[in-house]
Protein backbone atom coordinates (compact mmCIF):
# COMPACT_ATOMS: atom_id res chain seq x y z
CA UNK A 1 0.00 0.00 0.00
CA UNK A 2 2.71 2.63 1.13
CA UNK A 3 4.72 1.88 -2.13
CA UNK A 4 1.74 3.87 -3.70
CA UNK A 5 1.49 6.61 -1.73
CA UNK A 6 3.50 8.85 -4.41
CA UNK A 7 1.12 7.35 -6.87
CA UNK A 8 -1.76 8.34 -5.12
CA UNK A 9 -0.23 11.96 -4.58
CA UNK A 10 0.39 12.08 -8.06
CA UNK A 11 -3.38 11.38 -9.24
CA UNK A 12 -4.65 13.80 -6.72
CA UNK A 13 -2.82 16.70 -8.28
CA UNK A 14 -3.12 15.73 -11.66
CA UNK A 15 -7.01 15.57 -11.20
CA UNK A 16 -6.66 19.68 -10.80
CA UNK A 17 -5.13 19.84 -14.00
CA UNK A 18 -7.39 18.15 -15.30
CA UNK A 19 -10.62 19.38 -13.61
CA UNK A 20 -9.32 22.54 -13.20
CA UNK A 21 -12.66 24.34 -13.63
CA UNK A 22 -14.03 22.23 -11.79
CA UNK A 23 -12.01 22.16 -8.77
CA UNK A 24 -12.47 25.87 -8.99
CA UNK A 25 -15.55 26.02 -8.61
CA UNK A 26 -15.44 22.98 -5.20
CA UNK A 27 -12.63 25.56 -3.32
CA UNK A 28 -15.06 28.89 -4.15
CA UNK A 29 -18.06 26.76 -3.12
CA UNK A 30 -15.71 25.67 0.66
CA UNK A 31 -14.52 29.03 0.67
CA UNK A 32 -17.88 30.84 0.87
CA UNK A 33 -19.39 29.10 2.92
CA UNK A 34 -16.46 29.02 5.05
CA UNK A 35 -16.81 33.04 5.31
CA UNK A 36 -20.34 32.70 6.04
CA UNK A 37 -19.69 29.75 8.87
CA UNK A 38 -16.70 32.58 9.89
CA UNK A 39 -19.07 35.30 10.12
CA UNK A 40 -21.53 33.89 11.98
CA UNK A 41 -18.97 32.54 14.78
CA UNK A 42 -17.56 35.76 15.14
CA UNK A 43 -20.72 37.79 15.26
CA UNK A 44 -22.39 35.31 17.96
CA UNK A 45 -18.93 36.31 19.69
CA UNK A 46 -19.00 39.48 19.31
CA UNK A 47 -22.62 39.58 20.59
CA UNK A 48 -20.99 37.82 23.72
CA UNK A 49 -18.62 39.90 24.39
CA UNK A 50 -20.92 42.78 23.77
CA UNK A 51 -23.22 41.53 26.41
CA UNK A 52 -20.67 40.80 28.99
CA UNK A 53 -18.90 44.33 28.43
CA UNK A 54 -22.61 45.86 29.18
CA UNK A 55 -23.20 43.75 32.43
CA UNK A 56 -19.92 44.46 33.47
CA UNK A 57 -20.72 48.00 34.05
CA UNK A 58 -23.87 47.11 36.41
CA UNK A 59 -23.18 47.41 39.99
CA UNK A 60 -24.35 47.40 43.28
CA UNK A 61 -25.07 50.61 45.64
CA UNK A 62 -24.94 49.58 49.58
CA UNK A 63 -25.67 52.82 51.78
CA UNK A 64 -24.55 52.42 54.98
CA UNK A 65 -26.33 53.99 57.76
CA UNK A 66 -26.09 57.72 58.00
CA UNK A 67 -24.09 58.17 61.45
CA UNK A 68 -21.78 55.24 61.02
CA UNK A 69 -18.06 56.64 60.85
CA UNK A 70 -15.06 56.77 58.67
CA UNK A 71 -13.52 54.25 60.53
CA UNK A 72 -15.99 51.83 60.71
CA UNK A 73 -16.58 52.62 57.02
CA UNK A 74 -12.97 51.64 55.99
CA UNK A 75 -13.65 48.16 57.61
CA UNK A 76 -16.60 47.82 56.18
CA UNK A 77 -15.10 48.39 52.53
CA UNK A 78 -12.60 45.47 53.53
CA UNK A 79 -15.54 43.30 54.58
CA UNK A 80 -16.99 43.87 51.85
CA UNK A 81 -14.36 43.45 49.36
CA UNK A 82 -13.91 39.91 50.76
CA UNK A 83 -17.48 38.63 49.85
CA UNK A 84 -17.24 35.88 47.23
CA UNK A 85 -17.64 37.63 43.93
CA UNK A 86 -16.97 40.86 44.68
CA UNK A 87 -14.47 42.62 42.13
CA UNK A 88 -14.16 45.65 43.38
CA UNK A 89 -15.31 48.51 45.91
CA UNK A 90 -15.33 51.78 45.75
CA UNK A 91 -16.15 53.99 48.74
CA UNK A 92 -18.01 57.11 48.07
CA UNK A 93 -18.48 59.72 51.55
CA UNK A 94 -21.18 61.06 51.67
CA UNK A 95 -19.67 64.62 51.60
CA UNK A 96 -18.79 63.23 48.25
CA UNK A 97 -21.83 62.41 47.40
CA UNK A 98 -23.87 65.58 48.75
CA UNK A 99 -21.48 67.47 46.34
CA UNK A 100 -21.79 65.44 43.27
CA UNK A 101 -25.69 66.06 43.52
CA UNK A 102 -25.38 69.69 44.58
CA UNK A 103 -23.19 69.94 41.29
CA UNK A 104 -25.68 67.96 38.98
CA UNK A 105 -29.59 69.24 40.52
CA UNK A 106 -28.00 72.40 41.90
CA UNK A 107 -29.08 74.60 39.66
CA UNK A 108 -32.77 73.65 39.02
CA UNK A 109 -33.52 72.96 42.89
CA UNK A 110 -33.02 75.37 45.43
CA UNK A 111 -31.45 72.70 47.76
CA UNK A 112 -30.24 74.91 50.82
CA UNK A 113 -34.16 75.76 50.65
CA UNK A 114 -35.85 72.43 50.66
CA UNK A 115 -33.25 70.43 53.01
CA UNK A 116 -30.95 71.12 55.64
CA UNK A 117 -27.53 69.89 55.80
CA UNK A 118 -26.94 66.51 54.15
CA UNK A 119 -29.24 63.90 53.81
CA UNK A 120 -27.02 61.40 51.80
CA UNK A 121 -25.03 58.35 54.22
CA UNK A 122 -22.29 57.01 53.15
CA UNK A 123 -22.18 54.77 49.19
CA UNK A 124 -20.12 52.10 48.21
CA UNK A 125 -20.20 51.36 44.60
CA UNK A 126 -19.68 47.24 44.51
CA UNK A 127 -18.59 45.39 41.25
CA UNK A 128 -18.99 41.96 40.88
CA UNK A 129 -17.76 39.11 38.44
CA UNK A 130 -21.34 38.35 36.64
CA UNK A 131 -24.67 39.90 36.54
CA UNK A 132 -26.13 36.40 37.36
CA UNK A 133 -24.61 36.43 41.35
CA UNK A 134 -25.89 40.11 42.00
CA UNK A 135 -29.10 39.08 43.82
CA UNK A 136 -27.17 36.76 45.74
CA UNK A 137 -24.75 39.30 47.26
CA UNK A 138 -27.06 41.77 47.48
CA UNK A 139 -28.88 39.90 49.71
CA UNK A 140 -26.01 38.75 51.61
CA UNK A 141 -24.85 42.54 51.79
CA UNK A 142 -28.24 43.39 53.28
CA UNK A 143 -28.03 41.23 55.75
CA UNK A 144 -24.56 43.08 57.23
CA UNK A 145 -23.98 45.18 59.98
CA UNK A 146 -24.17 48.77 59.75
CA UNK A 147 -25.73 48.48 56.41
CA UNK A 148 -28.63 50.11 55.50
CA UNK A 149 -29.90 49.43 52.06
CA UNK A 150 -28.60 47.75 48.94
CA UNK A 151 -29.80 49.33 45.70
CA UNK A 152 -29.66 47.43 42.28
CA UNK A 153 -31.78 47.62 38.84
CA UNK A 154 -33.24 44.19 39.42
CA UNK A 155 -35.51 44.55 36.19
CA UNK A 156 -32.29 45.53 33.88
CA UNK A 157 -30.24 42.63 35.44
CA UNK A 158 -32.90 40.29 34.61
CA UNK A 159 -33.18 41.38 30.84
CA UNK A 160 -29.78 41.46 30.93
CA UNK A 161 -29.65 37.47 31.63
CA UNK A 162 -32.51 36.48 30.02
CA UNK A 163 -30.41 38.29 26.77
CA UNK A 164 -27.10 36.30 27.27
CA UNK A 165 -29.28 33.48 27.65
CA UNK A 166 -30.47 34.15 24.37
CA UNK A 167 -27.41 34.46 22.83
CA UNK A 168 -25.88 31.41 24.19
CA UNK A 169 -28.33 29.36 22.94
CA UNK A 170 -29.69 30.97 19.79
CA UNK A 171 -25.87 31.41 18.84
CA UNK A 172 -24.86 27.81 19.36
CA UNK A 173 -27.96 26.83 17.63
CA UNK A 174 -26.63 28.87 14.40
CA UNK A 175 -23.41 27.79 14.55
CA UNK A 176 -24.33 23.89 14.50
CA UNK A 177 -26.78 24.70 11.90
CA UNK A 178 -24.46 26.44 9.85
CA UNK A 179 -21.61 24.09 10.51
CA UNK A 180 -24.86 21.33 9.15
CA UNK A 181 -25.01 23.54 5.98
CA UNK A 182 -21.68 23.75 5.69
CA UNK A 183 -20.99 20.26 5.98
CA UNK A 184 -23.51 19.66 3.08
CA UNK A 185 -22.67 21.95 0.68
CA UNK A 186 -19.03 20.91 0.78
CA UNK A 187 -20.03 16.95 0.69
CA UNK A 188 -22.66 17.90 -2.43
CA UNK A 189 -19.50 19.96 -4.07
CA UNK A 190 -16.66 17.32 -3.80
CA UNK A 191 -19.74 14.51 -4.71
CA UNK A 192 -19.77 16.52 -7.96
CA UNK A 193 -15.96 16.23 -8.70
CA UNK A 194 -16.34 12.73 -7.80
CA UNK A 195 -19.34 11.87 -10.31
CA UNK A 196 -17.83 13.02 -13.23
CA UNK A 197 -15.59 9.99 -12.95
CA UNK A 198 -17.91 7.73 -11.91
CA UNK A 199 -16.74 5.78 -15.27
CA UNK A 200 -13.00 6.01 -14.24
CA UNK A 201 -13.74 4.46 -11.27
CA UNK A 202 -15.69 1.79 -12.70
CA UNK A 203 -13.11 1.04 -15.17
CA UNK A 204 -10.49 1.16 -12.33
CA UNK A 205 -12.37 -1.90 -10.54
CA UNK A 206 -12.42 -3.87 -13.61
CA UNK A 207 -8.63 -3.98 -13.80
CA UNK A 208 -8.96 -4.95 -10.42
CA UNK A 209 -8.31 -2.25 -8.12
CA UNK A 210 -9.64 -2.29 -4.73
CA UNK A 211 -11.78 0.06 -3.15
CA UNK A 212 -9.19 1.18 -1.14
CA UNK A 213 -6.86 1.87 -3.59
CA UNK A 214 -9.65 4.03 -5.57
CA UNK A 215 -10.47 5.69 -2.81
CA UNK A 216 -7.46 6.99 -1.54
CA UNK A 217 -6.98 10.06 -4.46
CA UNK A 218 -10.74 11.06 -3.85
CA UNK A 219 -9.50 11.49 -0.27
CA UNK A 220 -6.38 13.39 -0.89
CA UNK A 221 -7.76 15.34 -3.02
CA UNK A 222 -10.68 16.26 -1.09
CA UNK A 223 -8.35 17.07 1.44
CA UNK A 224 -6.68 19.42 -0.49
CA UNK A 225 -9.52 21.21 -2.18
CA UNK A 226 -10.49 21.48 1.80
CA UNK A 227 -7.37 22.89 2.50
CA UNK A 228 -7.27 25.35 -0.20
CA UNK A 229 -10.68 26.32 0.27
CA UNK A 230 -10.10 26.88 4.77
CA UNK A 231 -7.06 29.23 3.64
CA UNK A 232 -8.77 31.31 1.50
CA UNK A 233 -11.87 31.57 3.46
CA UNK A 234 -9.18 32.68 6.52
CA UNK A 235 -7.88 35.03 4.36
CA UNK A 236 -11.27 36.71 3.42
CA UNK A 237 -12.71 36.85 7.03
CA UNK A 238 -9.46 38.29 7.91
CA UNK A 239 -9.08 41.25 6.03
CA UNK A 240 -12.66 42.36 6.08
CA UNK A 241 -12.76 41.24 9.84
CA UNK A 242 -9.91 43.57 10.42
CA UNK A 243 -11.25 46.63 8.29
CA UNK A 244 -14.79 45.80 9.76
CA UNK A 245 -12.66 46.52 13.44
CA UNK A 246 -11.10 49.46 11.96
CA UNK A 247 -14.06 51.04 10.87
CA UNK A 248 -16.13 50.45 14.37
CA UNK A 249 -13.24 51.50 16.23
CA UNK A 250 -13.84 54.53 14.47
CA UNK A 251 -17.11 55.47 14.22
CA UNK A 252 -18.72 53.24 17.34
CA UNK A 253 -15.87 53.56 19.56
CA UNK A 254 -18.22 51.97 22.52
CA UNK A 255 -18.80 48.98 20.77
CA UNK A 256 -16.57 46.81 22.17
CA UNK A 257 -15.36 44.17 19.49
CA UNK A 258 -13.36 41.40 19.61
CA UNK A 259 -9.57 42.16 18.72
CA UNK A 260 -7.81 39.42 21.06
CA UNK A 261 -5.80 37.83 18.51
CA UNK A 262 -5.42 34.58 20.45
CA UNK A 263 -9.20 34.21 20.40
CA UNK A 264 -9.44 34.87 16.55
CA UNK A 265 -6.55 32.92 15.49
CA UNK A 266 -8.25 30.14 17.37
CA UNK A 267 -11.59 31.00 14.89
CA UNK A 268 -9.17 31.42 11.69
CA UNK A 269 -7.57 27.85 12.79
CA UNK A 270 -11.69 26.38 13.22
CA UNK A 271 -11.87 26.88 9.71
CA UNK A 272 -9.12 25.42 8.32
CA UNK A 273 -9.74 22.74 9.88
CA UNK A 274 -12.71 22.26 9.54
CA UNK A 275 -12.19 22.98 5.72
CA UNK A 276 -9.87 20.07 5.49
CA UNK A 277 -12.22 17.77 7.30
CA UNK A 278 -14.62 18.69 5.17
CA UNK A 279 -13.18 17.84 1.93
CA UNK A 280 -11.89 14.43 3.32
CA UNK A 281 -15.03 13.26 4.83
CA UNK A 282 -17.23 14.85 2.07
CA UNK A 283 -14.72 12.47 -0.64
CA UNK A 284 -14.75 9.52 1.42
CA UNK A 285 -18.66 9.90 1.45
CA UNK A 286 -18.99 10.35 -2.23
CA UNK A 287 -16.30 8.19 -3.41
CA UNK A 288 -17.64 5.22 -0.64
CA UNK A 289 -20.90 6.16 -2.49
CA UNK A 290 -19.96 5.32 -5.99
CA UNK A 291 -18.21 2.17 -4.75
CA UNK A 292 -20.78 0.89 -3.62
CA UNK A 293 -23.38 1.80 -6.36
CA UNK A 294 -21.06 -0.48 -8.64
CA UNK A 295 -20.98 -3.30 -6.28
CA UNK B 1 -9.82 -23.24 -15.43
CA UNK B 2 -13.06 -22.37 -16.05
CA UNK B 3 -16.47 -23.96 -15.43
CA UNK B 4 -20.13 -23.19 -15.95
CA UNK B 5 -22.68 -25.35 -14.12
CA UNK B 6 -26.21 -24.33 -15.43
CA UNK B 7 -26.01 -21.01 -15.66
CA UNK B 8 -28.59 -18.68 -16.29
CA UNK B 9 -28.96 -15.09 -16.26
CA UNK B 10 -31.64 -12.91 -16.32
CA UNK B 11 -30.82 -8.86 -16.54
CA UNK B 12 -32.80 -6.93 -13.95
CA UNK B 13 -35.01 -5.09 -16.99
CA UNK B 14 -36.62 -8.77 -17.59
CA UNK B 15 -34.40 -9.82 -20.29
CA UNK B 16 -33.26 -13.31 -20.24
CA UNK B 17 -29.68 -13.53 -22.27
CA UNK B 18 -28.70 -17.43 -20.83
CA UNK B 19 -29.86 -20.31 -19.96
CA UNK B 20 -28.77 -23.05 -18.50
CA UNK B 21 -25.08 -22.88 -19.68
CA UNK B 22 -22.88 -25.68 -18.96
CA UNK B 23 -18.86 -25.64 -20.00
CA UNK B 24 -15.82 -26.71 -19.06
CA UNK B 25 -12.50 -25.43 -20.81
CA UNK B 26 -9.42 -26.70 -19.20
CA UNK B 27 -5.71 -24.42 -18.22
CA UNK B 28 -4.32 -24.94 -21.79
CA UNK B 29 -7.17 -24.15 -23.79
CA UNK B 30 -8.23 -21.16 -26.67
CA UNK B 31 -11.82 -20.77 -27.02
CA UNK B 32 -13.48 -18.72 -29.61
CA UNK B 33 -16.67 -17.76 -28.37
CA UNK B 34 -19.30 -17.58 -31.79
CA UNK B 35 -22.87 -16.42 -32.10
CA UNK B 36 -24.72 -14.02 -34.10
CA UNK B 37 -25.54 -10.07 -32.49
CA UNK B 38 -26.75 -10.60 -28.83
CA UNK B 39 -26.81 -14.20 -28.02
CA UNK B 40 -24.99 -13.54 -25.11
CA UNK B 41 -21.10 -13.50 -25.65
CA UNK B 42 -20.45 -10.50 -23.72
CA UNK B 43 -22.33 -11.55 -20.98
CA UNK B 44 -21.10 -14.52 -20.65
CA UNK B 45 -17.29 -13.81 -20.18
CA UNK B 46 -18.94 -10.64 -17.75
CA UNK B 47 -19.79 -13.18 -15.35
CA UNK B 48 -16.53 -14.65 -15.41
CA UNK B 49 -14.56 -11.75 -13.74
CA UNK B 50 -17.69 -10.61 -12.16
CA UNK B 51 -18.97 -8.06 -14.04
CA UNK B 52 -22.38 -9.98 -13.27
CA UNK B 53 -23.85 -12.16 -11.48
CA UNK B 54 -25.54 -15.27 -12.64
CA UNK B 55 -29.27 -15.62 -11.64
CA UNK B 56 -28.31 -19.29 -10.69
CA UNK B 57 -25.60 -21.99 -11.64
CA UNK B 58 -22.13 -21.62 -10.42
CA UNK B 59 -19.30 -20.04 -12.33
CA UNK B 60 -15.87 -21.26 -11.13
CA UNK B 61 -13.01 -20.05 -11.93
CA UNK B 62 -9.65 -21.81 -10.70
CA UNK B 63 -11.98 -23.38 -8.44
CA UNK B 64 -13.28 -20.55 -6.49
CA UNK B 65 -17.20 -20.03 -7.87
CA UNK B 66 -17.15 -16.61 -8.46
CA UNK B 67 -20.56 -16.38 -8.31
CA UNK B 68 -20.55 -16.39 -4.41
CA UNK B 69 -17.32 -14.52 -3.96
CA UNK B 70 -17.14 -11.63 -1.04
CA UNK B 71 -17.03 -8.27 -2.94
CA UNK B 72 -13.61 -7.36 -1.31
CA UNK B 73 -12.07 -10.29 -3.17
CA UNK B 74 -13.33 -9.43 -6.46
CA UNK B 75 -10.32 -6.99 -7.17
CA UNK B 76 -7.89 -9.96 -6.84
CA UNK B 77 -10.40 -12.03 -9.29
CA UNK B 78 -9.80 -9.65 -11.75
CA UNK B 79 -6.41 -9.01 -11.73
CA UNK B 80 -6.19 -12.81 -12.82
CA UNK B 81 -8.05 -12.28 -15.65
CA UNK B 82 -6.67 -10.37 -18.10
CA UNK B 83 -9.78 -8.35 -20.54
CA UNK B 84 -9.85 -7.37 -23.96
CA UNK B 85 -13.01 -5.24 -23.14
CA UNK B 86 -15.31 -4.78 -26.78
CA UNK B 87 -15.64 -1.40 -25.91
CA UNK B 88 -11.84 -1.16 -25.00
CA UNK B 89 -13.02 0.64 -21.67
CA UNK B 90 -9.71 3.22 -21.58
CA UNK B 91 -9.43 5.66 -19.12
CA UNK B 92 -9.97 8.72 -21.27
CA UNK B 93 -7.73 11.07 -19.62
CA UNK B 94 -4.43 8.90 -19.41
CA UNK B 95 -2.02 7.90 -21.38
CA UNK B 96 -1.60 4.68 -23.55
CA UNK B 97 0.99 4.13 -21.02
CA UNK B 98 -0.73 5.17 -18.20
CA UNK B 99 -3.43 3.00 -18.95
CA UNK B 100 -2.03 -0.42 -19.13
CA UNK B 101 0.18 0.86 -16.34
CA UNK B 102 -2.44 0.85 -14.30
CA UNK B 103 -3.24 -2.68 -14.24
CA UNK B 104 0.02 -3.52 -12.99
CA UNK B 105 -0.20 -0.39 -10.33
CA UNK B 106 -3.51 -1.68 -8.76
CA UNK B 107 -1.37 -4.49 -7.57
CA UNK B 108 1.41 -2.60 -5.85
CA UNK B 109 3.93 -3.29 -8.30
CA UNK B 110 7.46 -1.21 -7.83
CA UNK B 111 7.89 1.74 -10.34
CA UNK B 112 10.89 0.03 -12.38
CA UNK B 113 8.83 -3.16 -12.69
CA UNK B 114 5.58 -1.45 -14.38
CA UNK B 115 7.79 0.36 -16.44
CA UNK B 116 9.64 -2.59 -17.81
CA UNK B 117 6.61 -4.43 -18.31
CA UNK B 118 4.24 -1.83 -19.41
CA UNK B 119 7.33 -0.98 -22.59
CA UNK B 120 7.09 -5.06 -23.08
CA UNK B 121 3.56 -5.29 -23.22
CA UNK B 122 3.12 -2.48 -25.62
CA UNK B 123 6.05 -3.75 -27.70
CA UNK B 124 4.28 -7.05 -28.19
CA UNK B 125 0.95 -5.59 -29.51
CA UNK B 126 2.77 -2.60 -31.76
CA UNK B 127 1.73 0.43 -29.66
CA UNK B 128 5.30 1.85 -28.64
CA UNK B 129 5.17 4.50 -30.87
CA UNK B 130 1.68 5.68 -29.21
CA UNK B 131 2.82 5.42 -25.68
CA UNK B 132 2.54 8.68 -24.78
CA UNK B 133 -0.95 9.36 -26.60
CA UNK B 134 -4.55 9.66 -25.45
CA UNK B 135 -6.92 7.16 -26.06
CA UNK B 136 -8.90 10.17 -27.79
CA UNK B 137 -6.24 10.68 -29.80
CA UNK B 138 -5.99 6.98 -30.98
CA UNK B 139 -7.80 4.71 -33.90
CA UNK B 140 -9.78 2.26 -33.26
CA UNK B 141 -7.74 -0.42 -33.85
CA UNK B 142 -4.90 1.76 -31.64
CA UNK B 143 -7.37 1.37 -28.75
CA UNK B 144 -7.54 -2.25 -29.31
CA UNK B 145 -4.28 -2.95 -28.95
CA UNK B 146 -3.56 -0.35 -25.98
CA UNK B 147 -6.56 -2.63 -24.42
CA UNK B 148 -4.80 -6.02 -25.74
CA UNK B 149 -1.63 -4.46 -23.82
CA UNK B 150 -3.10 -3.53 -20.97
CA UNK B 151 -4.89 -7.22 -20.34
CA UNK B 152 -1.54 -8.97 -20.96
CA UNK B 153 0.91 -6.97 -18.97
CA UNK B 154 0.64 -8.31 -15.58
CA UNK B 155 0.59 -12.41 -17.01
CA UNK B 156 -2.83 -13.45 -15.96
CA UNK B 157 -3.57 -17.00 -15.99
CA UNK B 158 -6.90 -16.17 -17.98
CA UNK B 159 -7.07 -13.80 -20.91
CA UNK B 160 -10.67 -13.28 -22.25
CA UNK B 161 -11.00 -11.21 -25.36
CA UNK B 162 -14.36 -9.38 -26.30
CA UNK B 163 -13.86 -8.84 -30.18
CA UNK B 164 -10.41 -8.16 -29.92
CA UNK B 165 -10.04 -7.65 -33.76
CA UNK B 166 -13.21 -6.04 -34.34
CA UNK B 167 -11.69 -2.80 -35.47
CA UNK B 168 -8.77 -4.18 -37.17
CA UNK B 169 -7.26 -4.78 -40.76
CA UNK B 170 -6.79 -8.08 -41.96
CA UNK B 171 -3.53 -8.37 -41.06
CA UNK B 172 -3.19 -6.81 -38.03
CA UNK B 173 -6.10 -8.92 -36.73
CA UNK B 174 -4.00 -11.93 -37.84
CA UNK B 175 -0.91 -10.37 -35.76
CA UNK B 176 -3.09 -10.32 -32.58
CA UNK B 177 -4.51 -13.66 -32.94
CA UNK B 178 -0.86 -14.75 -33.38
CA UNK B 179 -0.23 -12.77 -30.25
CA UNK B 180 -3.07 -14.67 -28.33
CA UNK B 181 -1.51 -17.59 -29.56
CA UNK B 182 1.41 -17.00 -28.46
CA UNK B 183 0.10 -16.12 -24.74
CA UNK B 184 -1.76 -19.48 -25.04
CA UNK B 185 1.45 -21.17 -25.41
CA UNK B 186 2.59 -19.39 -22.49
CA UNK B 187 0.22 -21.42 -20.24
CA UNK B 188 -2.78 -19.00 -20.39
CA UNK B 189 -6.31 -19.80 -21.20
CA UNK B 190 -8.07 -17.73 -23.34
CA UNK B 191 -11.08 -17.61 -24.41
CA UNK B 192 -12.30 -15.16 -27.16
CA UNK B 193 -15.54 -13.96 -28.34
CA UNK B 194 -15.41 -13.15 -31.76
CA UNK B 195 -17.25 -12.42 -35.27
CA UNK B 196 -13.87 -13.08 -37.54
CA UNK B 197 -15.13 -16.18 -39.72
CA UNK B 198 -11.42 -16.85 -41.11
CA UNK B 199 -9.56 -15.87 -38.00
CA UNK B 200 -12.07 -19.18 -36.65
CA UNK B 201 -11.57 -21.09 -39.37
CA UNK B 202 -7.82 -21.02 -39.89
CA UNK B 203 -7.12 -21.53 -35.87
CA UNK B 204 -8.65 -25.02 -35.88
CA UNK B 205 -9.36 -24.50 -32.02
CA UNK B 206 -12.58 -25.63 -29.90
CA UNK B 207 -14.91 -23.79 -30.83
CA UNK B 208 -18.23 -22.71 -28.59
CA UNK B 209 -21.03 -21.39 -30.52
CA UNK B 210 -24.05 -19.57 -28.95
CA UNK B 211 -27.43 -18.65 -30.30
CA UNK B 212 -30.25 -16.79 -28.12
CA UNK B 213 -28.34 -17.97 -24.70
CA UNK B 214 -27.79 -21.54 -25.34
CA UNK B 215 -24.97 -23.55 -26.47
CA UNK B 216 -25.80 -24.97 -30.10
CA UNK B 217 -22.49 -26.11 -30.46
CA UNK B 218 -19.18 -27.03 -28.73
CA UNK B 219 -16.61 -28.55 -31.36
CA UNK B 220 -12.76 -29.29 -30.32
CA UNK B 221 -10.91 -28.31 -33.41
CA UNK B 222 -13.98 -26.07 -35.21
CA UNK B 223 -15.15 -23.96 -37.71
CA UNK B 224 -16.86 -20.76 -37.11
CA UNK B 225 -20.11 -22.72 -38.97
CA UNK B 226 -20.77 -26.72 -38.76
N1 LIG C 1 -26.68 -4.44 -18.80
C1 LIG C 1 -27.68 -4.97 -19.51
N2 LIG C 1 -28.93 -4.79 -19.13
C2 LIG C 1 -29.95 -5.32 -19.83
N3 LIG C 1 -29.80 -6.04 -20.92
C3 LIG C 1 -28.57 -6.27 -21.38
C4 LIG C 1 -27.42 -5.72 -20.71
N4 LIG C 1 -26.31 -6.10 -21.39
C5 LIG C 1 -26.74 -6.82 -22.43
N5 LIG C 1 -28.08 -6.93 -22.45
C6 LIG C 1 -28.88 -7.69 -23.40
O1 LIG C 1 -28.46 -9.03 -23.33
C7 LIG C 1 -28.40 -9.60 -24.61
C8 LIG C 1 -27.04 -10.20 -24.85
O2 LIG C 1 -26.09 -9.18 -24.89
P1 LIG C 1 -24.54 -9.46 -25.08
O3 LIG C 1 -23.85 -8.16 -25.00
O4 LIG C 1 -24.13 -10.53 -24.15
O5 LIG C 1 -24.50 -10.00 -26.57
P2 LIG C 1 -23.26 -10.38 -27.46
O6 LIG C 1 -23.37 -11.80 -27.79
O7 LIG C 1 -22.01 -9.95 -26.80
O8 LIG C 1 -23.51 -9.48 -28.76
P3 LIG C 1 -22.46 -8.76 -29.70
O9 LIG C 1 -21.94 -9.82 -30.63
O10 LIG C 1 -23.27 -7.77 -30.46
O11 LIG C 1 -21.43 -8.17 -28.85
C9 LIG C 1 -28.77 -8.51 -25.59
O12 LIG C 1 -30.11 -8.70 -25.95
C10 LIG C 1 -28.61 -7.24 -24.80
O13 LIG C 1 -29.55 -6.30 -25.24
MG1 LIG D 1 -20.61 -8.55 -27.13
Amino acid sequence: MFSNIEFFLFEAFRSFQRGALMCFVAIGTITVSLVIFGLFLLLVINLGNIIGSVSSKIDLAAYVEKDLSLESAGALQLELSRIPGVVKVDFISRTEAWKKFQEEYGDTLALDEIIAGNPLPHTFNIKVRTPEILPMVAKRISEMDNIDEVRYSGQFIEQVRSLIDAVRIGGAALVVLISFATLLIVVNTIRLTVLARETDIYIMKLVGATNTFVKWPFIIEGVILGILGGLSSFLILKFSYDAIIARIAVALPFVPLVADQRLLALVYLVMVLGGTALGMIGAYISVSKVLKAEG
Amino acid sequence: MIELVNVSKSYPNGIDVLFNISLNIGKEEFVFLVGSSGAGKTTLLKLLYRDETPTSGKVIVDRVNVAELDSSQVPYLRRNIGVVFQDYKLLPKRTVFENVAFALRVTGAPRSTIRRKVMQALELVGMLRRANAFPEELSGGEKQRACIARAIVNNPPILLADEPTGNLDPTTSWDIIQLLDKINKRNTTVMMATHNKSIVDDMKRRVVAIENGRIVRDQLLGGYNV
